[in-house]
């Protein structure tokens, strides 16, 4: 949404809260920024739903296009774990807390949680594309929220339980009776007490039920392409199966052309289509 | 309204609307001709048969532009661009036309460009209608017409000693104010001129069912075939009017972030940071293109993103023909779509 106050492709001025490594192999770091001024933490809240992105600026190096990994609920705050592959990645691995940046957003339509209310939702995730996830995961679970939905089921993996993000809220997500998780590695680990292999056999495995629910997969493209499947197999129908798409982003609003799936921008229509939508569209992703 | 303007009188008007405005004129730029603005010694090219060599797209999107400012401690100023009003004379109807599509992309609630639009209201556009064929163009067989009306402020006919000039809307009427009215007779012969010049455009290839051509035939050899001896230049993508794709860069030296005229035809434009490349041959970069106008557009907009300008004809270095390889995807198998 286009705010009066500057022009859409002038960053929002942020400032880091907190900076954490995610994962210990340290390829993976949180940043929790806060905002300078509280008209724009006003208009972002106002319209901020999970299963969003923005683009996090860093002058000099460019902007980077990261899913928001933390609730409304949670203050006034927007959490995003990013993962160093290039330029501007790299340059935000190098920011502690204090250190000023720009945020454009939030940008994309975000998951349909009207459309879910009173569903069982399936929620399956795996690296780092789980930080939307996380967010729909702490949306939904906050109690304010809990009641509009039905059975809560998640499916996570990592390659190693090193990668594994938001440790602290994952473990406490074990012990809660409210929802049913499954977490995965790829190899197995001495001490590891969870599931052993790819997401999309573990998914296969649990046979979550597609009785009134809707499925939501992100995860990297091999992942999700063969997640999607298993969940046909399953019986949940193209409608009811969600997944997030990344393509390389400039504008993020739609203009700069670049990351179109046929008629769709990625960055304005999607991140978020369910399969049905997808089976419409060219495969050109 | 309907009048008449000498062209023995078009220079000294065109100067006149300098007290008021910046005017943008065809003009003579090494062998080609280039919209530029209009000073005392300019000399205007309007009779070429043809349109200039890079599209008024130009004036409205530059090809470099400053986006962003960066402050010193970090933050970030929206960028002033200081668009004086201005008047843009001569500009082609497939020209015009293209700014209108432009603007279903660049002016939408919501997501509104705000340097786009800024220009887009402080300029005037004045067509000239082409009056005889032009090399390479194909503006009827994608819908358009040599003297289409999309988008201008006012259109003049040639009339051979005189213009016939049409005004569309007020500021195109104040323009030409002093002007005197033309006769019935004169304004029946100008839509004459204009009919002829419409007739004798050829069609190109043949429209009827071509987007569902393109698009169940999204795997085909077919864009093997016609993509075989592109050279990935993106000349066809940078002269086109409609194309409007731009990349987002950092200047750090001059401190500002800046957008750059980009094209679907280089292999980084999809290129991601994972390695993973989407369209990672001119195959697919040549699909994208032509779905682009002949498809995508339509979807989104129900008209057809190619105003047959012929620039992408005329251009290619090596002779790659967008009406040829529409002809050839009229002979690809398809099945009618019964969807709404
Ligand atoms: C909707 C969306 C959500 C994303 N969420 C996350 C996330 O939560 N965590 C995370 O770690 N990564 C995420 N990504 C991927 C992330 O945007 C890229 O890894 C990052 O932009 C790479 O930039 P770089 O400058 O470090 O790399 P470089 O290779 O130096 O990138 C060069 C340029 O390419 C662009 N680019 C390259 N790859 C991508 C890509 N896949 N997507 C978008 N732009 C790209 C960047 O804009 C950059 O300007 C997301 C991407 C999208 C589209
Ligand atoms: S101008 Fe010709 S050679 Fe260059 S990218 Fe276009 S089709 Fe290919
Ligand atoms: S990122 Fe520019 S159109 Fe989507």
């Amino acid at each position: 949404m286009q705010s009066e106050a500057r022009s859409p492709y002038t960053p929002i001025p942020m400032h880091v809260l907190h900076a954490y490594y995610e994962s210990t192999d340290r390829s993976l770091k949180t940043l929790e920024l806060s905002f300078d001024h509280a008209a724009d933490s006003q208009a972002f809240f106002q319209v901020f739903n999970p299963g969003q992105f923005c683009l996090l600026s860093v002058a000099g190096k460019g902007e980077s296009a990261l899913g928001v990994a933390s609730a409304a609920w949670e203050g006034d705050f927007v959490r995003f774990t990013a993962q160093n592959v290039g330029s501007v990645t790299s340059a935000l691995h190098a920011l502690k807390a204090g250190d000023a940046l720009g945020m454009r957003g939030p940008m994309g339509n975000g998951f349909p949680l009207d459309d879910w209310k009173s569903k069982n939702l399936v929620i399956i995730g795996g690296g780092c594309a789980f930080s939307t996830l996380y967010a729909l995961t702490k949306h939904v679970h906050h109690e304010d929220h809990r009641g509009d939905y039905g059975k809560l089921t998640l499916v996570y993996g990592t390659r190693t339980s090193g990668l594994c993000m938001y440790k602290h809220d994952i473990a406490a997500w074990h012990e809660d009776e409210d929802m049913e998780i499954h977490q995965a590695i790829d190899v197995p680990e001495d001490n590891w007490l969870h599931h052993v292999g790819y997401v999309p056999d573990v998914v296969r495995q649990v046979a979550p039920s597609p009785v009134n629910a809707v499925a939501v997969v992100c995860g990297p493209p091999i992942m999700t392409k063969f997640t999607l499947p298993a969940l046909v197999d399953l019986g949940f129908s193209p409608e009811n199966i969600f997944t997030s798409l990344e393509k390389r982003m400039k504008c993020g609003i739609g203009k700069c052309g670049r990351c179109n799936l046929g008629p769709k921008y990625i960055c304005k229509d999607g991140p978020v289509f369910s399969l049905a939508e997808l089976n419409a569209l060219p495969a050109d992703l | 309204m309907n009048l008449i303007l000498e062209k023995q009188a078009l220079p000294g008007l065109l100067q006149s609307w300098r007290e008021q405005y910046d005017v943008y004129v065809p003009q003579k730029m090494e062998r080609f001709s280039h919209f530029m603005p209009l000073t005392e010694e300019s000399v205007l090219v309007t009779g070429e048969p043809h349109n200039t060599r890079i599209p008024p797209k130009a004036l409205f999107l530059p090809m470099t532009e400053t986006l962003v400012k960066f402050t010193r401690f970090g933050g970030y100023e929206d960028a002033q661009q200081n668009v004086q009003p201005r008047v843009v004379f001569g500009i082609r109807p497939c020209d015009a036309q293209a700014i209108q599509l432009l603007d279903t992309s660049f002016i939408q609630e919501g997501y509104t460009d705000p340097l786009w639009l800024e220009r887009r209201e402080k300029t005037i556009t004045i067509g000239l209608g082409c009056h005889q064929p032009c090399h390479n163009g194909f503006c009827t067989t994608v819908g358009y017409g040599p003297f289409n009306k999309s988008d201008l402020d006012a259109l003049l006919t040639d009339l051979g000693d005189t213009y016939l000039v049409e005004t569309l809307s007020e500021a195109g009427e104040a323009c030409f104010q002093d002007l005197s009215p033309a006769s019935d007779d004169i304004y029946e012969h100008a839509l004459e001129i204009q009919q002829i010049a419409h007739d004798q455009m050829p069609v190109a290839f043949e429209t009827e069912n071509l987007k569902e051509k393109l698009e169940q035939n999204f795997n085909s050899k077919f864009w093997e075939e016609v993509s075989q001896s592109c050279l990935g230049c993106g000349v066809c993508t940078f002269l086109c009017p409609t194309c409007f794709c731009f990349d987002i860069v950092d200047e750090t030296q001059r401190k500002q972030r800046v957008r750059n005229w980009d094209t679907c035809m280089f292999r980084t434009y999809s290129l991601e940071a994972s390695g993973h490349n989407p369209r990672p041959s001119r195959v697919e970069r040549t699909r994208q293109r032509l779905s682009h106008k002949f498809v995508y557009w339509l979807d989104q907009v129900n008209q057809i993103g190619c105003t047959g300008c012929g620039r992408c004809v005329r251009y290619c270095p090596v002779g790659i023909d967008i009406r040829a390889m529409l002809r050839q995807a009229q002979t690809l198998p398809f099945e009618v779509s019964h969807a709404v």
